[in-house]
């Protein structure tokens, strides 16, 4: 059981999070300093308080002694009083009976707290008045009947007895003091071993805490800064990938555009050169070397603006969209020379975004829609935007063109994906990729939506306030 | 009239010095192009030495220049041209295939007359070369011989 049980404890401790451990740690060393602290405290009272004590048991043992002298002063003037009859020798008498009541006071003072020295103290008080009536029951008999009427009294003393009582209680109540001096000594000194014992533990404990938060911020600083090294150390990797990427798209846009060149070119002097001579097929055949070299030439040119867009410092400015459709529509007047398309272009909304990424999504769209609706005597193209919410508005661009499967929207924007034949509709499939990516960096959602021969719609959300990073 | 200057055409690719010269042939301008296969060649033919230490003086009417050619590429020959007091007015035109943003930049900054992307469809590379040719060879008046800079 008690194995089972430890097992479930240490359980219980390991599912806590290292949060949890270290507060629970600090938890515990913080108890125990403040325990410590009580204990210390506590302590210390009782030095001081023995300290008190033993001042007042000195006092006491002083004044016993004093009180002592005064009585047998008081007692020795009265003797001789009687058997001189002068009354100069009653002044100890007077002083004691003047001086009782303060006597009196300070000895319960002194003793109040400890009920032996008090009961003590009540029958010193009584003994004294006892003393003090003797001797003047002493006096008046030696005033009445002269010195022949106490000559037993003067030669014994009147309060012999009591004298004698007196000075055994006094000699008590010292020996009680100095008991009780010693049981302090040794309680005093047991306390303060303790005190000291405690605080070197609280030493201890707060070394412990100390060193535990050193711990701690050592472990989190050398944690950040091999962070840091590991970010730096990928941020300069991915520079290099980067740059590498770079270099490879610039060696593509040069070293692979002049071979395409030269092929179109001899092709073309070839057949000026000897078109009177070639028949028909050969004159196709160098027609269909020129045309493929051009075809490449432009897969080679969508592919570098498609790279670009992808790594291309991004603009973040306020873009007009309206203006800006215009502006696609007139760059692509020589598209729709000898066309008639219905356009319907609602109001679009401002965006945040760069001009130039989006001029080439609006004219990668619209350059579909005109080319799909080739073959469609109503072409209508219509272009909108639904209502901005959270800071995004969603933007369509419609056609009643040849339209797509659903079963292949995956495909729609994927690179070199294309879902008609070159002889069909001719392309690179890059333009949708393009759109795709611009919109993902602009931090916008693109979709699709479309039925083969009932037009397609392409749906793209930007935002409408700027995105802070 | 006064004879025209020669067109330096500095191309190390053969068939692009070829083609670019069948191009000038339909204007009769070819014979005015002197081809320099790389960098290195152009500088020599500008400062009159090696090979062309014997040619008659005088600055060409205009330099095209491709980018990337072996031993000094174009950049470093536009620098030189543009820095060289003697040589700094002679128009330079950047014929590349390049279409780099940084390329187009770079050559406006060293001071290039022109920036012209050769088309890969021949007709428009034709179009585009002998557009250049007369434009540069014959229709714009070259600076004056002797011409320094003031500063």
């Amino acid at each position: 059981m008690p194995q089972s049980l430890m097992a479930r404890a240490v359980r219980w401790f390991a599912s806590w999070s290292i949060e949890q451990r270290v507060l629970g740690g600090f938890g515990l060393v913080f108890a125990g300093i403040v325990v410590i602290s009580i204990a210390s405290y506590r302590n210390t009272a009782v030095l001081i308080e023995n300290s008190r004590l033993d001042t007042r048991s000195h006092e006491l043992v002083q004044l016993l002694g004093s009180i002592g002298e005064t009585l047998d002063e008081a007692e020795r003037g009265h003797r001789r009083y009687l058997v001189t009859g002068d009354q100069a020798y009653l002044k100890g008498h007077k002083t004691l009976l003047e001086q009782m009541p303060v006597f009196s006071q300070y000895l319960q003072g002194l003793t109040e707290g400890t009920p032996d020295q008090e009961a003590r103290v009540a029958s010193l008080v009584e003994l004294i008045g006892q003393q003090l009536a003797a001797e003047a029951a002493a006096i008046s008999a030696r005033q009445t009947s002269g010195y022949e009427g106490v000559r037993s009294i003067a030669l014994s003393g009147a309060a012999k007895l009591e004298l004698e009582a007196i000075h055994r209680l006094i000699i008590e109540m010292e020996g009680a003091e100095q008991k009780a001096l010693r049981a302090r000594v040794v309680q005093s000194t047991g306390s303060t071993r303790n005190t000291i014992v405690l605080l070197v533990l609280g030493a201890l404990l707060q070394l412990v805490l100390l060193a535990s938060v050193y711990h701690l911020i050592h472990h989190d600083i050398t944690e950040r800064r091999r962070v840091a090294t590991e970010l730096r150390r990928r941020g300069e990797l991915l520079q290099a990938a980067n740059k590498e990427l770079e270099a490879f798209s610039y060696s593509v846009s040069h070293d692979l555009r002049a071979p395409l060149r030269h092929i179109d070119g001899y092709a073309s002097l070839l057949s000026k050169t000897a078109g009177e001579s070639l028949n028909d097929k050969a004159r196709r055949y160098l027609q269909t070397i020129s045309d493929s070299a051009k075809q490449m030439g432009q897969l080679i040119d969508d592919l570098l603006i498609f790279s670009r867009m992808g790594r291309q410092e991004m603009l973040r400015t306020r873009v007009n969209l309206d203006q800006l459709v215009k502006t696609v529509i007139h760059d692509l007047r020589l598209d729709l020379q000898g066309r008639t398309i219905s356009w319907t272009i609602g109001s679009l909304p401002e965006v945040y975004g760069d001009p130039a990424m989006l001029r080439q999504v609006f004219t990668n769209l619209l350059s579909n829609a005109l080319k799909f609706t080739r073959h469609r005597a109503g072409a209508k193209i219509e272009i909108g935007a639904t209502q901005p919410t959270a800071g995004e508005t969603e933007i369509f661009v419609r056609d009643n063109g040849a339209g797509f499967d659903m079963q292949y929207v995956n495909k729609l924007f994927g690179v070199f994906q294309r879902l008609h034949r070159n002889d069909e509709f001719e392309g690179t499939g890059i333009g949708l990729a393009n759109v795709r990516r611009i919109i993902h960096r602009h931090g916008g959602r693109t979709r699709a939506e479309g039925a083969v021969d009932r037009g397609a719609t392409f749906f793209f959300t930007l935002p409408t306030k700027r995105v802070v990073g | 009239m006064t004879t025209l200057k020669p067109i330096l055409l500095a191309e190390d690719n053969p068939r692009d010095a070829e083609l670019t010269l069948a191009a000038m042939e339909e204007h009769h301008i070819a014979d005015k192009v002197v081809v320099c296969h790389d960098g290195a060649e152009v500088l020599d033919y500008l400062y009159c030495r090696g090979p062309y230490k014997t040619r008659r003086h005088g600055n060409p009417a205009v330099v095209f220049l491709d980018l990337k050619m072996p031993k000094v590429d174009g950049i470093e020959v536009l620098r030189t041209i543009k820095n060289d007091a003697d040589l700094h007015h002679i128009p330079v035109v950047m014929l590349t295939s390049s279409r780099e943003e940084r390329d187009l930049a770079q050559s406006y900054a060293l001071g290039a007359n022109a920036y012209v992307v050769k088309p890969v469809e021949f007709h428009q590379f034709i179009n585009a070369v002998k557009e250049l040719g007369v434009f540069w060879g014959v229709i714009n008046e070259p600076p004056p011989e002797g011409l320094t800079s003031t500063q």
